[in-house]
């Protein structure tokens, strides 16, 4: 065996410039596993409010006594068919977010969903979800949803019925029937959704005359309009990450915000096998920090506005490869970075033709969309790993812009304005403007979950069902139709968009159920065209299949065979830039204005679970930032958590910086979605005293594009405010390295695709050398099952999707942003996100930790009262019940992964007034009280049933039966569990990998959790040369 | 004077744990038997219900199978209280014309009233919960039926009862007595409802032969039951 120490030193990983710096804060923050001492009391909660909360936990306990409350059951009359009382029910259901459908398989229980994953069997999703949809349930049971309709003939709202509003809307529209829907305007969210189509179809028949908007912060035009340049008309892109060897991003997202994110994610990660026969390269070129950029083999900074240079640059170069038909040629060793990226990228994309995908950004200019369309042709990647298909969002009713509708709405043109499920008055630059046109018009009305900035300006609002209580559709990206049935009735007796647009059409309302059937079932009867691409289903049987499926088999849009318009190298010629394109001359500050990870576009705010869990990147709670490199902080004379005041043409913004490594200098990053004002009591509601969270940075915006470049003011305020960033919270020991003599091993380890090669067990020789470990204990023998957990980082891409399902699964309570200031989030599993190397171009690695259920469990050596002990199949049990607090175990925990709960914080949900709220719990998972320390439990509740079942009908366990919940969830597939006794099982075999190791297990810990070692697939000559 | 004096509090002090200890002592022993009294333990707990539904006649008299009503007991979590459907099996209501179907007992009995008023408005029974476990233990009715645990085990001999009271502490020491040693507690899948059962041989030389053939390993995990 060659000497391991030849090899390239392991990386000095950090979490943040403070660990970097090794300020005391960080060593703080590490030394102590609660910084704040439990006994201290929070500043925001007052003496006052903790006396109070006390009081009523003891009135509480007095009341009760020594006989607990006497629980009565409530039997069906009759029984529904299958349906068992305590046990699961899982159907097929979809929602989309901002015009893409989402295929989701929900947990329900008792007749209440409980838990929202994906859909398995869906050709497309494969059963991956995200944070957004594990997240989507927590809405449905939210005390602030509008729980009726409410009318403001003057300052005062009136609550109203439905019969109410039907009749002041049937006179309204028989206004707009004599003018033929002239002054009737819609506005709603992109949609996708064939029903919604119909009823366009039928709306727009009846009123001809009428205004349809559809208003998506997200979406840009630029991706229709660039294809429209390249093509000639607007296609949908469709990628192909599992044909794809080498893959470019610019300034795009492929794996965070793009709508196709899950199934991109899986590709790419089925694509990351080092034993298989080739390993994807990802180039990314962005200025921020996205999660795409951070899994990447080769990542370059350069401000948005740069990019649409360098493409052009590339494009040169690739036309010049190509032409010539020579070998590229590498870069010269001592230039910058740029050139030999790129030069590497050339080489590897003429190299790969037909294999290769470049991909752009939403953001970016429609040449920049046309020239990649461009080269993806001109490298043979059209047809096979770049494919098109119609563009659902292209419309076939005309379409009127957002903008436009404003300026008509000021000019007095709208009578009618009907909003279903869109909140203009919230997150755009002219929802000012909207919102005071929208208190002029006669007779507005809003639908939403909500009661949001819109619904405050509108006459009338009426409650919206959430995507559980009805029937929908709509189309995942790929165009397959997915159905969604309702799981409980209307809590709120809302109505879908689909049945109030029913009000319009002259049938008059109809029922969800029914809309969606006639426009999957009957297309054909009707005179009506049906829209491009319908899909109809023939019989009875096949709509119910459907629906039991959640989707219709094979009906994905068909490829469409695009060619280039001959005249593109003329209007566009190669390598020469538009006015649009230009670049900013160096020192001038760009922002970068996106959707957020956590809240999207705010649609979110009220979300508890989505405003705790950390951005991917930042791991920021509750909050949005002016996210900056360092250089340019510095350049700014700012630092990290000093509020800035942005200014862009006379309008301006404060909000605080958040320096953050490895965003391009002189890019600032913002987040859209926060800063609302009437979201609730989650994301803040001016009118109930709730503060927002955040700062709405979409005054900002100046017409569609993310990007703004022009005359960008960053002026320092000399006030600070406080980020609550999880990144320092429960940080591993091991910066004091060189002192403890390198008896620590690395925590996350990495290598490239050469050393693997080399030395397939690298990873477990990055731990230090000890002698064989023995145990003062004797030690536990496992004959039966043995539980166990591999994470394989190489497919991990740290998208929080398993945080928020942990968090759902296991009845994890949100402790707000002061809690989480003070170290106490109670997330189960957290994902450390580290950086490594330069701070203005590191490389990131993102690792999932929670309990390893350890076979040496250090805690369980500590805890006084055996309230933490380890079963005969190696679970690290935790008995709540048993607990008194000591923190003992949290304490000598090496992976801190055990959470206290400081507070109660679930006293509120036994109030009776609550009882919305406790639908949301999963009664498979005790809730905890306060005083009591919980953790990761390998989701026993899920191996207990599974046990019990198994044996129940006399069979075994097959591998891959017990799903945790974070497997479930996870996009990527990272994660797998099983039993290690089983040697076939794919967990065992994930042990025996030679990637496989141990985190901290010189310790001797033995952990039940092992990690595979990431590894890196950089070309050969940037690699040689360390870039 | 540097001679150690017990300062003069220590007067104070020795004067209160003279009246103190006894106090400490009789507040230990109170609530030690208040908490091992049956009121607590929930023994003899048997609530007034909605409907006087007597085990003694359906499941003594008549014989009836308790899977007739506890229909999920062998399958899931819970032995689920009957919907009304299943009474109404037996006890059909008359009709709007006083008619009552042959196969109906006792239709016009008053004390089904709250089972035909259920049946008539689609409104359930609300039956009060005597055997309540706390919510941090889950209890499994499928994992012990099926492995040949009686119901007399924990319920007693409810064939002989006509209001449900509870006979058993269902404490963890009840759980972890039987979990220690199953034995005794075991028989053939067959006789699991049969309230009369005497096992023809020692009752844990046949909780043995069960015990080999379903593999039983009760369980002292913690995570077993709480979790």
């Amino acid at each position: 065996m060659t000497d391991l120490d030849t090899q390239s030193e392991p990386k000095r990983y950090w979490r943040s410039l403070d660990e970097l710096a090794e300020k005391p804060a960080f060593r703080d923050w590490m030394s102590r596993e609660f910084p704040a001492a439990g006994s201290e009391l929070p500043d925001s909660v007052s003496r006052r409010r903790w006396m109070q909360l006390m009081g009523a936990s003891l009135a509480f306990g007095g009341m009760v006594g020594c006989r607990w409350e006497v629980e009565e059951f409530a039997p069906f009359t009759v029984r529904p068919q299958n349906r068992t009382p305590g046990e699961k029910q899982y159907f097929s259901s979809t929602w989309e977010l901002a015009g893409t459908g989402r295929a989701l398989t929900v947990t329900s229980i008792d007749g209440r969903p409980i838990k929202v994953d994906g859909n398995q069997q869906h050709p497309f999703t494969n059963g991956g979800s995200d944070a957004f949809d594990q997240a989507s349930i927590l809405a449905l049971y939210d005390p602030d949803r509008s729980d009726g309709l409410f009318e403001r003939p003057g300052k005062e709202s009136i609550r109203r019925t439905w019969e109410e509003f039907d009749d002041a809307l049937q006179s309204r529209i028989a206004l707009h029937d004599k003018s033929r829907g002239r002054g009737l305007a819609f506005v709603c969210g992109a949609s996708s959704s064939l029903t919604r189509k119909r009823l366009q179809q039928l709306i727009a028949a009846r009123f001809p005359a009428m205004v349809w908007c559809e208003h998506e912060q997200s979406i840009t035009r630029f991706e229709a309009e660039g294809s429209r340049m390249a093509f000639g008309e607007s296609v949908r892109t469709h990628l192909d990450f599992r044909k794809a060897k080498v893959i470019a991003c610019f300034d795009a997202d492929p794996m965070g915000a793009h709508p196709a994110a899950m199934q991109m994610v899986r590709d790419w990660a089925d694509r990351r096998d080092p034993d298989a026969n080739w390993m994807n390269r990802l180039y990314a070129f962005e200025s921020g920090m996205s999660l795409t950029g951070s899994n990447a083999d080769h990542r370059l900074a350069m401000r948005s506005g740069d990019i649409p240079a360098f493409v052009a640059r590339l494009e040169t170069e690739v036309t010049a490869a190509i032409k010539s038909g020579k070998i590229v040629e590498r870069a010269s060793a001592d230039a910058e970075k740029m050139p030999r990226v790129l030069a590497a990228l050339v080489s590897d994309l003429v190299q790969h033709r037909g294999e290769s995908v470049l991909m752009v950004g939403p953001n970016q200019p429609a040449e920049v969309h046309a020239r990649i369309q461009r080269l993806n042709a001109m490298l043979g990647n059209v047809g096979a790993t770049v494919t098109h298909t119609i563009d659902p969002i292209d419309s076939d009713i005309a379409v009127t812009a957002f903008p436009d509708l404003v300026q008509q709405m000021e000019a007095g043109q709208i009578e009618t304005l009907v909003v279903l499920e869109s909140n203009p008055a919230y997150g755009s630059p002219l929802s000012q403007r909207f919102a005071t046109a929208l208190k002029q018009i006669a007779f507005s009305v809003h639908a939403g979950v909500y009661r949001d900035e819109t619904s405050k300006c509108c006459q009338w609002h009426v409650p919206a069902a959430h995507f559980l209580e009805a029937w929908g559709d709509c189309r995942t990206w790929d165009g397959t139709a997915t159905i969604a049935q309702p799981l409980i009735a209307p809590l709120f007796g809302g109505r879908t968009t689909t049945e109030l647009l029913s009000l319009f059409t002259r049938t008059g309302l109809t029922s969800s159920e029914q809309l969606v059937r006639r426009a999957f079932l009957s297309w054909s009867s009707e005179t009506m065209k049906p829209p491009r691409e319908a899909v109809r289903l023939k019989s009875e049987s096949e709509w119910r299949k459907a629906v039991h499926d959640g989707f219709v088999e094979e009906s994905d849009f068909a490829a469409r065979d695009v060619t280039l318009e001959s005249d593109l190298d003329e209007r566009l010629p190669v390598g020469k830039l538009t006015k649009t394109e230009q670049s900013l001359s160096a020192n001038e500050i760009e922002l970068v204005i996106n959707t957020d990870a956590s809240v999207h576009d705010g649609r979110f705010s009220n979300n508890g679970w989505l405003q705790e869990v950390p951005d991917p990147m930042t791991k920021l709670t509750w909050d949005n930032a002016a996210i900056m490199g360092p250089s340019t902080a510095k350049r700014l004379g700012v630092s990290h958590e000093d509020v800035v005041q942005i200014s862009v043409n006379q309008t301006t913004v404060s909000l605080p910086v958040f320096v953050l490594p490895g965003i391009a200098l002189n890019s600032v990053q913002l987040a859209l979605g926060y800063g609302r004002t009437s979201a609730g009591h989650v994301g803040g509601s001016v009118a109930d005293d709730v503060n927002p969270v955040g700062v709405d940075v979409s005054p900002l915006l100046q017409d569609e594009t993310g990007i703004i470049r022009e005359a960008v003011t960053i002026t320092p305020t000399g006030k600070q405010h406080k980020l609550a960033t999880t990144q320092d919270h429960f940080a591993i020991d091991a910066v004091g390295f060189e002192a403890i003599g390198n008896r620590l091993g690395e925590l996350v380890r990495t290598g490239t695709l050469k050393e693997y090669e080399e030395h397939p067990d690298f990873a477990a020789h990055r731990g230090p050398h000890h002698p064989p470990l023995e145990s003062p204990w004797e030690e536990q023998q496992y004959d039966g099952h043995a539980w166990g957990m591999a994470i394989d980082l190489n497919r991990c891409i740290g998208c929080n999707a398993c945080t928020v399902a942990c968090q759902s699964e296991n009845n994890v309570p949100i402790v707000g942003q002061d809690q989480v200031l003070a170290g106490r989030e109670m997330s189960w599993l957290r994902i450390d996100r580290y950086f490594a190397g330069d701070p203005e171009d590191p490389e990131v690695a993102h690792q999932p930790v929670a309990c390893h259920h350890c076979e040496n469990a250090p805690c369980e050596q500590v805890c006084p009262v055996a309230a933490t002990v380890h079963s005969d199949e190696g679970l690290n049990d935790m008995v709540y019940n048993r607990c008194v607090g000591t923190r003992y175990c949290a304490n000598n925990c090496p992976y801190k992964v055990r959470r206290f709960n400081f507070f109660d914080y679930n006293a509120s949900l036994a109030k009776p007034e609550n009882a919305l709220q406790k639908m949301i719990l999963n009664p498979d998972v005790t809730v905890r009280s306060r005083g009591v320390m919980e953790k990761c439990t390998y989701c026993v509740q899920r191996i207990q049933d599974t046990k019990i079942d198994a044996k129940n009908n006399r069979r075994s366990i097959e591998d891959g039966e017990i799903v945790t919940a974070c497997q479930q969830a996870c996009p990527a597939k990272a994660i797998v569990f099983g039993d290690l006794n089983d040697k076939n099982s794919a967990v065992a075999k994930a042990h025996d990998d030679d990637r496989s190791y141990g985190m901290l297990s010189e310790l001797n810990t033995k952990p039940r959790t092992k990690y595979l070692a990431r590894i890196r697939n950089p070309h050969p000559w940037l690699a040689e040369e360390g870039v | 004077m540097n001679d150690f004096q017990f300062p003069t509090w220590v007067n104070r002090l020795a004067r209160c744990l003279l009246i103190g200890t006894p106090i400490v002592i009789g507040y230990g022993a109170i609530v030690l038997m208040a908490g091992i009294a049956p009121e607590t333990t929930h023994i003899g707990y048997a609530p007034e219900q909605p409907v006087p539904f007597s085990h003694k006649l359906h499941a003594g008299q008549l014989k009836m199978d308790c899977r007739y009503c506890h229909n999920t007991v062998e399958e899931t979590a819970h032995a689920a209280i009957p919907p009304t459907q299943t009474c109404i099996n037996c006890h059909s209501p008359a009709d709007g014309n006083g008619g009552v179907a042959l196969t109906a007992v006792h239709a016009g009995s008053s004390k089904l009233s709250e089972i035909h008023k259920s049946w008539a408005n689609d409104t359930p029974v609300r039956w009060k919960r005597v055997h309540d476990l706390p919510d941090f233990v889950k209890f499994n009715h499928s994992a012990h039926v099926t492995r040949g645990v009686s119901c007399v085990s924990c319920h007693g001999r409810i064939d002989q009862t006509d209001v449900v009271s509870q006979v058993k502490t269902l404490s963890m020491a009840t759980c972890l007595e039987c979990h220690r040693n199953p034995t005794p507690h075991l028989r053939p899948s067959e006789t699991v409802t049969n309230m009369e059962w005497v096992p023809p041989k020692p009752a844990s030389e046949i909780g043995e032969i069960v015990k080999d053939h379903w593999n039983i390993k009760a369980n002292q995990n913690c995570s077993t039951c709480h979790y």
